[in-house]
């Protein structure tokens, strides 16, 4: 095992310790706005009794303190798991969040399960062709699938469909999910329609799931394609490729057990950061398909200037950036047996 | 990344760097006439545009008997909901593209530039400081920056470009930190050091400037992801208020009526796309003239 606890360890306190620094960004970004925090937690309320509702607000929300003792106050709840109460929802931000994390992995998930196979096909098809026009043709086919907005793919693929006669809207269809008594546990509806062997639910959910997955998956498809075709291109010209080709050793074992391997480290290091930051796109798209998920709060959290929902939001979106590239570092020395963590 | 050196010092030496890339690439010579067809449309839109007035956003009088009409002689990309030319809402649009892409990237630029060079210069406590500042916006997205920028500040181009500077400053601070450090110990870093040449001096024309050549080369392709961001976020509505012309805003404005009307949001994402993908092979095919590795073009020999 590459690993040891010195350096998880570390990680976790270095983790922490940025997590202390985009926890006080967001609350003074967001309490310090121009606009008063407290009258809208009041409901922008007019008339005789305006002055002392906003007065109380402050009072709840803590805002009558110092800045200094207002942040501390707000670092002790972001490490005790309590971020607030939502205006929007009425809920406990941190079971808002949690909610809707778990159907925006669920579409993250699906499209890297599709984008980086057929990304790191496509980029070792194009190394094998190095030079030719099959590799000029794929590598710009990579450049466009980076450079097509996820947005914009998604209502394409969205107008496609309906135009064909299927409706890609949502998670999962409401009649049928009540029809069948199909209940959410884990807030991941496939893994909890086929624990439930709710045949109908799960083959809604994944029709609906597949459309959206397909828009967020442009990306690291291109990511992937780009980055194994050079990998790959690179490792085909080492001498232990040579010796093993002079070997009579297989042509297909060559490249996939010799090349793509050396490969695979930095495709995983690349496909970890591209992951932590493909959950905006999967958000932007969700907000397309009309699915529920992290999308969805960003617009709740304007609607109804729900701050502690925004600043939950920026915590828990930076925790995931953090948390994944840990992950990636660690699946990274797995495959790497020249790293050491 | 550490393969690509330094292959250039001047403006003279990125001119001749584009010329050879010219000669050989044919993706550059693609890349060079898309981002060069976007910036004339960005500097003459206004004038091309057949409707000016519907362009900047401005709902016309017969709006009832002009809107949602399909793509025709008379209005090549179709009419919005509203009755607005979308050819002349795209083609007024590329001037605020460029403005805003140009704007986060070269101040991010400048920014991650400094700091980058700083913290491999200065060593110690700064270097400590500045790493860890960087490190807290890496981990944030401009997409909930924008969150929190339009709920402290409401709409407009500043809560797009500000949100968008700091996501992506830290990412040249880094690479530039990379390459800076590498620098730091050459010989002619110390050797100016010595001779008693002031820090800030050493800073700016021995380390910057031999750290700008490959952090320039990246900012070209970024100005494509940029753009996408950018979009997303106007798209989104965190960005400029809902009438500006700005592709991802009109893109929004055909979003509801996206399988009566297509056309509205098919345009400008082409538009964004191509743009994008201009930028993209432009600085794809730079960096490959300046990395020797991957210059090597010949083909399998087994």
């Amino acid at each position: 095992m590459p690993l040891s606890l010195n350096y998880l360890l570390k990680r976790l306190l270095w983790s922490a310790a940025v997590l202390v620094g985009v926890a006080v960004f967001s609350y003074v970004v967001i309490i310090l706005s121009p606009g008063d925090p407290a009258a809208k937690w009041a409901g922008n309320p007019r008339g005789p009794g305006a002055a002392k509702a906003v007065e109380e607000a402050r009072k709840e929300l803590g805002l009558d303190l110092p800045l200094h003792l207002q942040v501390l106050n707000f670092l002790r709840m972001v490490f005790t798991g309590n971020l607030g109460y939502s205006i929007a929802y009425r809920q406990p931000v941190f079971a808002v969040l949690a909610r809707n994390l778990a159907a925006t992995l669920e579409l993250l998930f699906a499209a890297y399960l599709i984008g980086v196979p057929l990304g790191s096909l496509l980029g070792v098809a194009a190394s094998l062709r190095r030079g030719g026009s099959v590799d000029g043709f794929l590598q710009t086919l990579g450049l466009a699938l980076a450079s097509t907005p996820s947005f914009w793919l998604g209502m394409a693929v969205f107008s496609a469909l309906f135009s064909a006669g299927f409706s890609a809207y949502g998670r999962v269809s409401t009649g049928l999910a009540l029809a069948t008594g199909f209940q959410a546990i884990t807030g991941f509806y496939l893994l909890d329609s086929l624990l439930q062997l709710n045949i109908p639910v799960f083959v809604d959910a994944l029709a609906r799931l597949l459309p959206p997955a397909l828009a967020v998956a442009a990306y690291p498809t291109g990511l992937c394609l780009r980055l194994s075709r050079a990998l790959v291109a690179d490792a085909l010209l080492e001498e232990y490729v040579r010796a093993a080709v002079a070997w009579g050793v297989k042509r297909r074992v060559v490249v996939w057990k010799y090349a793509f391997r050396a490969a695979l480290p930095g495709l995983v290091q690349v496909a970890g950061t591209a992951f932590a930051y493909s959950l905006i796109d999967a958000m932007v798209v969700e907000y397309v398909f009309g699915r529920e998920g992290l999308g969805r709060l960003l617009f709740d959290a304007i609607a109804f200037s729900d701050f502690k929902l925004a600043i939950g939001l920026l915590v828990l979106v930076a925790a995931f950036y953090l948390a994944v590239n840990t992950l990636a570092d660690v699946a990274q020395a797995l495959v790497d047996p020249r790293v050491k963590l | 990344m550490s393969a690509i050196r330094a292959r250039f010092n001047s403006a003279a030496g990125f001119l001749d760097l584009a010329k050879r890339a010219w000669k050989k690439s044919a993706r550059f010579r693609a890349g060079t006439l898309l981002v060069g067809i976007m910036v004339s449309i960005a500097v003459l839109g206004p004038h091309l545009a057949p409707y000016p007035l519907d362009g900047w956003g401005v709902v016309p009088r017969n709006a009832a008997e002009r809107a949602g009409k399909p793509p025709c002689p008379e209005f090549p990309f179709g009419t919005d909901s509203l009755g607005r030319d979308v050819l002349s809402r795209v083609l007024v649009g590329a001037r605020l593209a460029l403005v805003q892409i140009a704007l986060v990237v070269s101040v991010s630029l400048a920014l991650g530039l400094l700091v980058g060079a700083c913290a491999a210069y200065y060593k110690g406590p700064v270097e400590a400081l500045l790493n860890y500042v960087s490190e807290i916006f890496l981990a944030l997205p401009a997409m909930v920056i924008a969150l929190a920028l339009r709920l402290a500040l409401g709409q407009g181009l500043h809560v797009v470009v500000v949100s968008l500077i700091l996501s992506w400053w830290p990412w040249y601070a880094r690479s530039s930190y990379v390459y800076a450090r590498a620098v730091v110990e050459m010989e002619y870093v110390l050797l100016a050091r010595l001779a008693g040449v002031p820090g800030r001096t050493v800073l700016f024309r021995h380390v910057l400037a031999n750290v700008l050549p490959p952090v320039l080369v990246q900012a070209i392709t970024d100005l494509g992801s940029v753009l996408l961001e950018a979009s997303a976020i106007n798209f989104l509505g965190l960005g400029l208020p809902p009438d500006a012309p700005d592709w991802g805003i009109i893109v929004q404005n055909g979003f509801r009526y996206i399988v009566s009307m297509p056309w509205i949001s098919m345009f400008p994402g082409v538009f964004i796309l191509a743009t994008a993908l201009g930028f993209s092979l432009v600085g794809d095919s730079l960096r490959e003239e300046m990395d020797p590795k991957m210059r090597r073009r010949w083909k399998l020999w087994f």
